[in-house]
């Protein structure tokens, strides 16, 4: 059954081809902004705008789990992310000023390394969606997300 | 029957459904990243993770982004057809689809009591009122209301879309008590002088910005003319052009550099005394909270030249305002909450928000507590009279 | 998942695809695992529920056919599973309406309205319709012993979960599948007729029904359109789905075929039907004929008086339509068309216009259609009567509702609605190209199926709509 030979071929591609490598550290998320923390994702609090004719930031929730630059008061802080929607590479815009990262999709439980200013209004002046709007507490603005391997 | 077709039909299907993950991985790992289609192994199977992972998916593909943009083009050029958020008019004329459906869809304005826009509206007025201050709505046109010609195939009665929500918001504000403008017909009137919309953008033009600024700072003298300032403005004009931002919601470059940038005619605001263009002033009496229709021309291209520097121009003096780009519904007050030092002072709020957001607002019209003013005591300010 | 996403055609298919037939055994097995993984990618915890009316057919089934079952168990048997099937089905579907409705009725005849029946938000199952009436034939007919019980729990899942068929039909007999179970062939002919069908399905749906949907949409969305666009959108609709339902048929055929299995076919050109009866022998076949074959008959059919059989043709006709949703909308529908075929059958098997030219019978027919998805299609029964208000000039049409025209007559639409006008009253089926397929057909559809990936990649998220039901 030549289905077979043809399965078996698809299957070495796929082998094959899925052999990448895992992304390396830049030095922007070193550098850029005022703080720079790792912090664990602690959830998604709901649907993504649809950036449709404007452009949201976000606000996520993280579990702090190490600062590397300037303070950070308590474990949990509040962290707006530009058109969450897209990979950090490619959400820059006109908009949004200077902003990347290695960080692919938001995913609640992921740590992210961050290099943040602070505070948000300063740096954006467009829509925000904050879930957390009642819970009080600095709302940074994020400049640069990598994804940390556990 | 030859038999070789069907060999040549499967292996064509295969090859189509094989080829694009295939590449897609081949593209991730060119870039140095794992298969994104790994990601549904790394995580909880719950339904809210499958489905953004499904998202995710689509919107990595390098297919699709190859792909779409020239799909979009084609069924442009071969049917007219602008796209799944753009609506085509007569005369090349584009339209926000959300503005369509706020118009011609029900809206039940009170049927959420928790989300309506009246409750929310009142209670903001009430607010700033325990604070002395006043309060003028001003729920801006969106295109369609000024241009339904352009849109409906059949000929309306007067020239007019006649009764809508927002004209029923407006009724029912009134009866609260809160302080209205409604633009709608004259906007209709000023597209007859050269001061309507832009072709294929969402927003006003420049011109008329600085007319409903004129008719706008009219009402607010009339009832208070003591909010007057000393501070004189004089107006020099600029041309920018402007590509419209219907256009980018084509998604279809090739199509972008079509379709030419509109030339848009703009009086800068400049103050008589220093020679420097309109700024804002947190020290103002007035406070303007909106949208995209006073960030247009104001701190977008040419700068000052927007319904806040001509509104300060007729005013005498400057302004405090937030704009938030498609939040004038929550988003803006919540802007307004986190920074509450600005009302100090404040003897009159202008909140204006594109007529769509009375459905279709982001975060919808939650109630946001204003927190106590920490700075000095307010101006001997008052409630519009 | 949705035949016509992303996900599906370029990772699902292909991995299933390949794994299946790397595997020189355990495919079924396969097969059932696989559908479960499908099933529950909309919610993983739907899956528990369909094993649950699994096993417990299974069980019911083996009881039955125990050899020497006394006719008293065998029967509590068949009652047990009949009883868990529908319990499933009633409570995921039909709770919330009936505790509001009874409320509402508790209300009116003086009580509080509240607490009667405590109302909660319970989540639908999708295609819990289509499996409970799949699992309760097989107890049924194994009870009828008109198919021998399942060989193993595996076999009677597979059947169950079989994921071509699995949420929105067509409702698949045991009887069919049974023997494919055990042994089927996979040959080059049948992939290939699997492949042609998968790919004009595929382009029905992304190519006809989404672009009628959002006519249909825009206009039944509206608040009180032009009577000419009321009768736009409802025909938009109609072509809708029509085209989405028989395209959602057409895959799941096709993708079975290329798996091995022959499934029959679920639509026969139905809107040219020239009467009533007759659109119901030409739509959702597999429908039809289960509520025929366990319902209508057993109720006594057309053997007993002619009033009984008004009667059992009005009462099928209404459960049909209850067994689409948990609404008033559906009710009405089942009862519009049960009394339109208690009419023909009060004529004599004809319609009340059979004295009419063929295109006329075949027109009038279509509008009654028309009437009954406009109450199909509506959200509630105020709604529905608004919008046929609207469709016979009753309701005064809105101001704003005059910018309808620039979402429904654009060139596009006019388009689309023309080729699905020339494809709905043409007696031709996709069955009957797959049949005969050629070089030049093969030549047709490698760029449909370009061209529909192509437009699927311009498209919003578009679920089928038989998923809702």
């Amino acid at each position: 059954m030549p289905l077979h030979r043809l399965a078996g071929f698809v299957a070495l591609c796929l082998l094959l081809v899925s052999c990448g490598a895992p992304p390396a550290l830049d030095r922007e998320v070193t550098t850029l902004g005022t703080t720079e923390v790792t912090a664990r994702l602690v959830e998604i609090p709901g649907p993504f705008p649809a950036n449709d004719l404007y452009n949201y930031a976000y606000v996520f929730k993280y579990r702090i789990v190490s600062v590397h630059r300037g303070q950070v008061e308590g474990n949990e802080i509040f962290v707006a992310h530009y058109n969450p929607l897209k990979a950090r590479s490619k959400a820059r815009d006109e908009f949004s000023g200077n902003l990347g990262g290695h960080l692919q999709r938001f995913r609640a439980g992921d740590i992210h390394r961050m290099a943040l200013q602070a505070p948000l209004d300063q740096y954006w002046m467009g829509g925000v969606i904050d879930k957390y709007h009642t819970e009080k507490g600095q709302r940074y603005w994020a400049v640069w997300t990598n994804l940390e391997t556990k | 029957m030859p038999l070789s077709y069907r060999p040549w039909l499967i292996g064509f299907f295969l090859a189509v459904i094989y080829s694009l993950p295939l590449s897609q991985v081949a593209v991730e790992a060119s870039h140095g990243e794992w298969p994104q289609a790994l990601d549904v192994f790394r995580q909880t199977p719950t339904a809210a993770n499958l489905r953004s992972f499904e998202r995710d998916t689509e919107h990595a593909s390098a297919a699709v982004a190859f792909v779409r943009p020239w799909v979009q083009s084609l069924r442009f050029e071969l049917f007219r057809d602008p796209g799944e958020k753009t609506t085509l008019g007569s005369g090349g004329w584009l339209f926000y689809k959300p503005d369509v459906q706020y118009l011609v869809e029900p809206c039940r304005l009170d049927s959420v009591p928790e989300n309506s826009p009246v409750r929310a509206i009142v209670r903001f007025r009430d607010q700033l009122a325990s604070r002395s201050i006043g309060l003028l709505v001003i729920p801006m046109p969106a295109k369609p209301s000024v241009y339904p010609d352009r849109l409906a195939a059949r000929s309306l009665p007067g020239g007019s879309l006649g009764w809508t929500h927002t004209q029923e918001l407006l009724e029912l504000l009134g009866r609260a008590g809160v302080e209205t403008v409604d633009l709608r017909d004259s906007l209709v009137l000023w597209r007859g002088q050269s001061a309507g919309y832009l072709k294929r953008d969402t927003h006003w033009s420049a011109a008329a910005a600085r007319k409903a600024a004129e008719l706008v700072a009219a009402r607010i003298l009339a009832s208070d003319p003591g909010i007057v300032g000393s501070t004189e403005y004089l107006t020099r004009p600029v041309s920018i052009d402007r590509r419209g931002d219907l256009v980018r919601m084509l998604e279809a470059p090739s199509l972008e550099r079509t379709l030419p940038a509109e030339p848009v005619e703009c009086d800068q605001v400049y103050a008589k005394r220093t020679g420097e263009l309109y700024t804002d002033d947190p020290h103002s009496p007035v406070l303007v909270l909106g949208d995209s229709y006073l960030r247009m021309y104001q701190t977008d291209e040419p700068n000052a030249a927007g319904f806040i520097a001509h509104l300060a121009r007729e005013l005498r003096t400057s302004l405090t305002s937030i704009v938030n780009d498609g939040g004038a519904s929550t988003l803006v007050r919540r802007q307004l909450a986190r920074s509450p030092d600005l009302l100090a002072g404040k003897r009159l709020v202008i909140w204006e928000f594109v007529e769509r957001d009375i459905r279709f607002g982001a975060e919808g019209w939650q109630d946001v507590p204003l927190p106590a003013v920490q700075a000095s005591s307010p101006a001997s300010g008052g409630k519009l009279r | 998942m949705v035949f016509s996403s992303h996900i599906f055609l370029f990772y699902f298919l292909p991995a299933v695809l390949l794994i299946y037939y790397l595997l020189p055994r355990g495919r079924n097995v396969f097969l059932t695992l696989v559908s479960y993984v499908f099933y529950g990618w909309w919610q993983p915890w739907f899956v528990v529920l369909m094993m649950f009316s699994t096993g417990l057919d299974y069980l019911c089934g083996g009881i039955i056919s125990r050899p020497g079952a006394g006719s008293r168990v065998r029967r509590m048997a068949l009652v047990a599973a009949i009883l868990g099937d529908l319990g499933l089905l009633a409570f995921f579907k039909y709770y919330t309406f009936t505790a509001e409705n009874l409320n509402r009725l508790a209300s009116l005849l003086g009580g509080s309205g509240h607490g009667f029946l405590p109302v909660f938000a319970v989540a639908l199952p999708i295609g819990i319709s289509f499996y409970t009436f799949e699992s309760m034939s097989y107890t049924i007919d194994v009870y009828r012993g008109i198919v021998k019980p399942a060989r193993s729990l595996s076999d009677l899942s597979c059947f169950i979960s079989l994921f071509p068929h699995l949420v929105a039909g067509p409702i698949v007999r045991y009887n069919i599948i049974a023997e494919q179970l055990e042994h089927r062939e996979h040959t080059v002919e049948k992939f290939t007729e699997g492949v042609a069908l998968f790919i004009l399905g595929f382009a029905k749906k992304i190519l006809l029904a989404n672009p009628m949907g959002s006519v249909a949409d825009a206009v039944f969305n509206a608040n009180a359109p032009y009577a000419l666009d009321a009768w736009v959108g409802v025909i938009a609709y109609a072509f809708q789905i029509y085209f989405d339902f028989s395209a959602y048929s057409d895959m799941a055929i096709g993708l079975a075929r290329m798996f091995g299995f022959i499934i029959p076919k679920n639509f026969a050109t139905p809107y040219v039907s020239e009467s009533i009866t007759e659109f119901w022998r030409r739509w959702h076949i597999s429908l039809s004929t289960w509520l025929r074959d366990y319902l209508y008959i057993p109720l006594g059919g057309n053997q007993r008086s002619p009033r009984r059989t008004y009667f059992n043709l009005g009462l099928v006709m209404l459960l049909g339509g209850l067994w689409h949703g948990a609404n008033w909308t559906f009710l009405a529908w089942g009862a519009y068309h049960g009394s339109l075929l208690a009419t023909e059958r009060w004529c004599g098997k004809k319609s009340l216009y059979s004295w009419l030219p063929r295109p006329g019978r075949v027109a009038v027919t279509f509008v009654l259609v028309l009437i009954s998805w406009a109450l199909f299609r509506s959200p509630d029964i105020s709604h529905a009567l608004s919008y046929l208000g609207c469709m016979f000039g009753w309701t005064a049409a809105s101001g704003p509702a005059a910018l309808l025209s620039s979402e429904i007559y654009t060139p596009h639409h006019l388009a689309i609605l023309a080729i699905c006008a020339c494809l709905s009253f043409w007696r031709y089926e996709v069955y009957d190209f797959v049949i005969e397929l050629n070089w030049s057909k093969a030549l047709v559809l490698a760029p449909l199926f370009l061209l529909a990936i192509a437009a699927m990649f311009t498209q919003s998220f578009n679920p089928f709509l038989y998923f809702q039901f």
